[in-house]
């Protein structure tokens, strides 16, 4: 069981107050580590140069979008277990798919609780303590 | 002019209800909502030539409830990210603001949570708030013009039931994981 505490954690996001929110509840679940990027490719260059457990990542951005992102991710070696979340609209199934052949490990459809993103993460870590 | 707004012949109006958001380049276009305590922002690129108007209310809105504010910014990012997708940039974004009327006195006043939620997301996602007319204790009639950023507005009777009524006349269930595929 994960302390959510030990999990470093990066929100990638170009709306400021999106990111915002998704700290909010991260806080609110024990999260300490936690780090921003207001597009793909600023969320690369954050998870190249730090310890990054998760990366929470919209799909809509500007330079790098979300599944650009994943891809960069998934085929840099040092960096390509990092768990990775994806945040999507109502209308993405053909994105998660396309998510999914490319290792994502859970997507989330916004808008969403914090409750489901507890649930989300846990899906991939483990129960939070 | 017809009660203080244009007559729109030859023009194309679409009407936008409440949980929904329309995006545009037809220049013939014009949007038009009626608001009482609910939100629009009308937003436009002017060089890209696109424009639209989302309409919401925060669902069982209370002074920083966090669930609530993510369907307002939920609302907002799908008329920004559909701007975006057809052309528009972010930094030449304009928007107007119409709406957060309190129509019942004694009760929460949603509509001021409203207009305080979208002026507070305007401010923070750095986009130019241009215009337009929030708060009050009168209902809305809007049209807003996405080729030219133009809008005109016409206050409603007080007639706060009935207002209601129009607003949630055709209400969209909470987005939630409803259809969601199941990969995990």
């Amino acid at each position: 069981m994960p302390a959510a505490a030990s999990i470093s954690v990066v929100v990638v996001d170009d709306q400021q107050t999106m990111r915002s929110l998704v700290r909010t509840g991260l806080q609110q679940l024990g999260f300490k580590d936690i780090r921003e990027a207001g597009d793909g490719e600023a969320g690369l260059r954050q998870v190249l140069t730090g310890t990054t457990h998760l990366v929470i990542s919209d799909f809509n951005m500007p330079k790098l979008d979300g599944l650009g992102l994943l891809r960069a991710i998934r085929s840099h070696e040092p960096i390509r277990g990092t768990a990775f979340i994806m945040l999507t609209g109502r209308a993405d199934k053909e994105l998660v798919q396309r998510a999914v052949q490319f290792g994502v490990n859970n997507y989330l459809v916004k808008p969403f609780t914090v409750a489901q993103l507890k649930e989300k993460i846990e899906a991939v870590f483990g129960p939070l303590t | 002019m017809v009660g203080g707004l244009q007559r729109l012949d030859g023009l194309r109006p679409i009407h936008v209800v409440q949980g929904e958001q329309y995006v545009t380049d037809d220049p013939e276009a014009v949007l038009t909502t009626i608001l009482g305590s609910c939100v629009s922002a009308c937003m436009r690129d002017p060089l890209a030539g696109v424009g639209g108007m989302n309409h919401f209310l925060l669902p069982g809105a209370r002074p920083g409830e966090t669930d609530s504010v993510r369907h307002g910014v939920h609302a907002m990012e799908l008329l920004v990210n559909a701007l975006l997708g057809r052309g528009a940039r972010r930094e030449r974004l304009e928007v107007k603001l119409f709406g957060g009327a309190r129509l019942i006195k004694g009760l929460t006043d949603v509509g001021a949570l409203n207009a305080g939620f979208a002026e507070e997301f305007v401010r923070r996602e750095g986009l130019q708030h241009v215009g337009g007319s929030l708060r009050g204790d009168s209902g809305r009639r809007i049209q807003y013009w996405p080729g030219s950023g133009r809008a005109r507005q016409v206050f409603l009777p007080k007639q706060a039931e009935e207002l209601i009524a129009i607003e949630t006349r055709t209400p969209k269930p909470a987005p939630a994981q409803t259809g969601a595929l199941e990969l995990f």
